[in-house]
Parts: structure tokens; C-alpha cells; sequence
């Protein structure tokens, strides 16, 4: 049976939650135009109206109003179980609802914040989560521009009842930002940019105080965009002028190195399809039999040149926002360091590759055993000394990175990522992720000035005298 | 519903199972009807599925596959799971499965059960792996 908001392919199943929506409206349409029946609803009742009026506002735009009127009629908690079913609508069916019902449910989506409905700060995320990095399809740029829209429009509710939805709104607008200004000659692009960056500096500029929660993240975000004229300004007054953003407790660059980021930002840049295989892959597949399970995930969300910076999230993801049980680190499941390897050689262009190996290494420079998570650096360690011999390529190349951007990532604040960095090590070794240190500095096919910087920064620290003794 | 490894072949269309494509061959013309041929898998073994008509466009590697009434026989010289005329396939979700490609049921050699000649037994393993979709190295 043809559906009326999905786009289904030939020879696949019928959509489970489609069908009970469906059948929600057939049952109940009769009551859904006036005279509106006045009796008060069961549970069940209740349950089956939120069904059918979400349903029919999605495929039957026309009679929309009076259906989201019947919905203000007869809503009694909140509008939270309306909030819950668009939300798993939009987590398990966005990608294919056809054009007409995403209209709709942005609609749906602005009437919800009308009514600051229960749960609508979880719905915006969810969107949030279905804009894609590298994703320059009609599809997803009309997304882009109906969110950042949506904030502007409803900015005072915003700062007033949501913070959370400005951050999330914040780091995800930076993140598509840095692809569509690469492009600056697309035309297409250029009201969207201009909308977007009219956003995050606002939020920026006017709210910084709600930005600090973000974290590192942060930083790293602004550093992509140096180049855009009104980034630039703000990116100086963080190094230079802190007290432009005019909060008190801001007072310089180094306390956002600081703060960690929150796993929940790592989630928003991918989608829950991207979560779930990513999930699946590092904890099912065995290694050894990843590839045709690898050869998929490229062809399904990496294939087009421009998809690439997708990978940049991925990875931070992988780093900070998956952390595998003992269990499965013990068991014969794909580690993510050989994931993680793997997408760092699925990288085409050098830009990119520089900001996956960013993306890797980012929570090592600022290091702290007090509150960062050693399972967030541990990827790139085993990377690095798991190459050995055989990729030993590999290991140079992330070492030669790690040398660059502790030289050159903050040359005013280098005592602060030097100790990250000699923290991160010390930590990796002293919890026993890698036998000692001993291994990368014993490689002979490192260069004698890689090993001689390793060598340094332990003894600064102590670290490489309390590492255990050296494995073979 | 039964797991790969369980099957044996029969003229009846009596297989209920799930699997996901993990390769697809050429598609070919068989008189009027497109064919191809598919190597799929479980948990537990693997197969070669022969696709029909719309089945040879529509699916595609990684795709997880319910298949209702199927049958497991041989067709010309090849011993192949497929909906046949009964049949139903039906795509059910994509990438989340674990499987393996040894043993592929269809390089088995069969031959009667000398207690039971209607039935089918394992007699010995042609070949561990599929001869026409090898492991990806």
C-alpha cells in the first residue's frame, strides 16, 4: 500500500509506526472534524487521538488547523505523548518522509513552541541531529535553513526557557557552518550562511555566558571558521578582549580548554542511523571480518567527495561518545582504534584529514586526570602503537601531527598542552593501555627528533620514570 | 523460522528466515525475467540466494531480508535458497546483523538419506567458503 508520508521502496516491509498512525486516523477521522465530540478521553482514547491528529496533520495539510485545534481542545498532559510520537517520527522515519510532511512537521514543530510543550526541547534536538555534516543535498540545506530560522524567530523563549536548545543550536550551526562557508562561491549557499552566521554570532556575542557550558568543543569550531570575517572578530576577542563578551566569570581562552565537552554534543552531529551502526559495528562485528560491514557505512553516508568532513565527527564521536565495556575491549569485537584507522585512511583531502587527526587528539591537549575520561584519549594511543611495525607510517604521521599542535595550536598558553599531552600519556600508561611508553620511543622507524620530543616531555614529568617496564 | 544452517534442501516452499545481503552478482536474462545471483548470510551459515524480477534492483548489500515460504532446492545444477512462486521477500532494515560466510549451504554435496530417500543429508563440504563470492580479504 503506497504511504502518504513515507518513501517507500518496492519490496519493503510496511513501517510498523506508519501502520498504527494510519489505522489511528481511519478509526477516529469522523471525530476529527466539528461538532468535536465533548466527552473527556481514556487513557487509551487519548492515546489513539494524539495518533491520528499527528497523522492527519502530517498527510492532510489543508485540514491542519482544525485538527491542531481539536489537539489545544483536548490536550491533558502538556502536550508530552504528541511531543514523544513526533520525536520518535522524527529519529526513526525522517530520512523518509516525503517533502509535503516535513513541512508539515516543522509546522507541527513551531505550534509545539507556541505551546512550549512538554519534551519540545528533546524534539529540537532530534532535528538538530538530522542536519549532516558534508550533506549538501537540497534536502538538508532546506533543513538547515527552516531550524536556524525557527531559532531566530522564537529567540526570546530561547534564552529565557531553553538554554540547552541554544548551545545545541549553536554548536551545530559552527559545524555546518565551516562546510558552507568553503564553498564561497555557491550561490545557494550564500542566504543560508548569512543566516547562520547571523545566529551563532548572536548567541555568541549576546549570550556567551550560556556558550561556556559547551566546553573545548567550542574552540575547535571557532578555529575552523578564523577565516569568516565575523568569527575572526570574536575569535580575537576570546585570545585578546575576554571582556568584550561582558560575563563575569570569563575571563580567558584557557578556561574553555579547560571545560570538557559533554558526550551529548558528539551525538548531535550524527544521526541515530549513524549511532545505531556505528554502535553495532564496535560492538558485534569481529576484526578481521569488518569489511563488507565498512564497504557499507562509506557507501551509505560517505560517497561524494564533499561528504568527507562527516568523518571529523564521526571520529570525536567514536572517541567521546562511545565507550565500549570491558567486556568487549577483552573480546575479539573490532577495537575503535582500527575504525578510527580506518576512516583516517578513507580521508581524500588533506584539510580534512588534518581535522580528524584534530578530532582524535583534541582531548589530549588539555588533559586533566580529575575530570577528562582516559577512554576518551585511549583510541589514538593504540592507534599509534598497534601500527607498529607493520603501518608504522601511520604512527609517524600521528606523531609528527601531535608535535605540530602542541607547538603551534596555543603558542601563548604551551605549558598548558604540554602538560595535557604529558598527562594523557602518563595516564595511558600508568593505567596500563599500553605497557609503557617505551614503545614509540624505542621504534626504530620513528625519526630521532620525534622520539628525543617523547623522551623530553615524560621527563618533564615524571611519567616515563613511574611507566612499567618496557614490552618487547 | 529457521537459521541457515538448519536448511536442507526440498521441493517445498517451506523455508522462514532472515538474512542480509552481503554481495550481489550480475543480473542476467532468463527468458523474460531478470535473475541474479546473491550471496547471503546469518549468525550461523551462508547461501546463495537466486533474486528475482524487481528483487535485483531493489536489494542491495547490507540489506537484512525477511523471506516467508521460500525454498531450497536445486535449480538447473545450482542449489539455491530463493521465494520462488510462493514466496515472499521483504527488505526489513539494514547493517545491524553479525554473520559469517562458512558454511555456505549451497557448496554442500547432498544425497539421500538412505533411511529415508524423500529426504536430503549432508554427504560432504565442496568447498568452505562460496566458490563464486570469495571473502572479502
Amino acid at each position: 500500500m503506497a504511504s502518504k508520508i513515507l518513501k517507500i521502496a518496492p519490496l519493503e516491509a510496511q513501517n510498523q509506526i506508519e501502520l498504527s498512525l494510519r489505522q489511528a486516523l481511519e478509526l477516529l477521522e469522523p471525530q476529527l472534524r466539528p461538532p468535536f465530540p465533548l466527552t473527556i478521553p481514556t487513557p487509551e482514547e487519548y492515546s489513539q487521538l494524539n495518533w491520528a491528529i499527528l497523522y492527519g496533520v502530517l498527510c492532510e495539510p489543508h485540514f491542519a488547523k482544525i485538527q491542531i485545534k481539536y489537539l489545544h481542545a483536548v490536550v491533558t498532559d502538556g502536550y508530552c505523548f504528541f511531543v514523544n510520537l513526533l520525536t520518535t517520527i522524527v529519529d526513526e522515519l525522517y530520512s523518509k518522509l516525503v517533502k509535503s510532511a516535513r513541512i508539515q512537521l516543522i509546522s507541527l514543530v513551531s505550534e509545539m513552541i507556541y505551546v512550549s510543550a512538554v519534551g519540545i526541547d528533546g524534539l529540537l534536538a532530534s532535528l538538530l541531529r538530522q542536519i549532516v555534516g558534508g550533506d549538501f543535498s537540497d534536502g538538508n540545506l532546506w533543513l538547515c535553513f527552516e531550524l536556524v530560522s525557527l531559532f531566530l524567530c522564537k529567540w526570546n523563549w530561547l534564552v529565557e526557557e531553553e538554554p540547552q536548545v541554544l548551545r545545541n543550536g549553536l554548536h551545530t550551526y559552527l559545524r555546518v557552518l565551516s562546510d558552507h562557508c568553503r564553498f564561497s562561491g555557491d550561490s545557494k549557499l550564500e542566504a543560508l550562511r548569512r543566516i547562520e552566521i547571523e545566529f551563532c554570532i548572536k548567541v555568541l556575542r549576546e549570550q556567551f555566558h550560556l556558550c561556556l557550558r559547551i566546553g573545548r568543543d567550542l574552540i575547535r569550531l571557532l578555529q575552523d571558521l578564523v577565516h569568516v570575517p565575523e568569527f575572526r572578530a570574536v575569535w580575537k576577542d576570546l585570545v585578546l578582549n575576554p571582556g568584550e563578551f561582558k560575563t563575569q566569570e570569563f575571563e580567558d581562552i584557557s578556561q574553555l580548554y579547560r571545560q570538557r565537552t559533554s558526550s551529548r554534543y558528539f551525538l548531535l552531529r550524527i544521526t541515530p542511523e549513524m549511532e545505531s551502526q556505528l554502535r553495532f559495528l564496535l560492538t558485534h562485528v569481529k576484526l578481521g571480518s569488518q569489511k563488507r560491514h565498512q564497504a557499507w557505512f562509506l557507501r551509505k553516508f560517505l560517497s561524494g567527495s564533499e561528504r568527507e568532513t562527516l568523518i571529523i565527527d564521526i571520529v570525536r564521536f567514536i572517541c567521546c561518545g562511545h565507550h565500549p565495556s570491558n567486556d568487549i575491549i577483552q573480546s575479539d569485537v573490532i577495537p575503535r582504534w582500527a575504525v578510527i584507522g580506518w576512516l583516517l585512511k578513507s580521508c581524500r583531502k588533506s584539510y580534512v584529514e588534518a581535522n580528524v587527526k584534530l578530532a582524535l587528539f583534541y582531548d589530549w591537549l588539555f588533559f586533566d586526570e580529575r575530570i577528562d575520561n582516559i577512554m576518551n584519549v585511549e583510541p589514538a594511543m593504540l592507534l599509534m602503537v598497534n601500527s607498529i611495525p607493520k603501518y608504522v607510517a601511520m604512527t609517524h604521521t600521528l606523531l609528527e601531527f601531535l608535535l605540530l599542535l602542541v607547538d603551534n595550536f596555543d603558542s601563548e598558553r604551551k605549558d598548558i598542552i604540554v602538560k595535557g599531552v604529558a598527562s594523557s600519556f602518563g595516564m595511558l600508561a600508568r593505567k596500563g593501555v599500553v605497557g609503557s611508553i617505551h614503545v614509540l620511543t624505542s621504534c626504530d622507524a620513528l625519526s630521532p627528533p620525534h622520539k628525543e620530543w617523547l623522551g623530553r616531555c615524560f621527563e618533564s614529568w615524571s611519567f616515563y620514570r613511574i611507566a612499567a617496564s618496557p614490552s618487547s | 523460522m529457521v537459521t541457515l544452517k538448519d536448511m536442507v534442501p526440498a521441493a517445498q516452499n517451506n523455508i522462514n528466515t532472515q538474512f542480509i545481503i552481503l554481495d550481489k552478482g550480475k543480473t542476467t536474462l532468463a527468458g523474460d525475467y531478470k535473475k541474479c545471483l546473491a550471496l547471503v548470510a546469518d549468525e550461523t551459515a551462508a547461501v546463495h540466494f537466486e533474486l528475482w524480477g524487481d528483487e535485483c534492483d531493489v536489494f542491495d548489500g547490507g540489506d537484512i531480508i525477511s523471506l516467508v515460504d521460500g525454498i531450497f532446492s536445486y535449480n538447473r545444477k545450482n542449489l539455491v535458497l530463493r521465494a520462488g512462486k510462493k514466496g515472499k521477500v521483504e527488505k526489513v532494515g539494514e547493517f545491524c546483523m553479525a554473520f559469517v560466510e562458512t558454511p555456505n549451504m549451497s557448496e554442500i554435496r547432498w544425497i539421500p538419506d538412505p533411511n529415508n530417500p524423500k529426504k536430503y543429508v549432508q554427504d560432504a563440504v565442496i568447498s568452505p567458503y562460496s566458490l563464486i563470492f570469495p571473502p572479502v580479504p
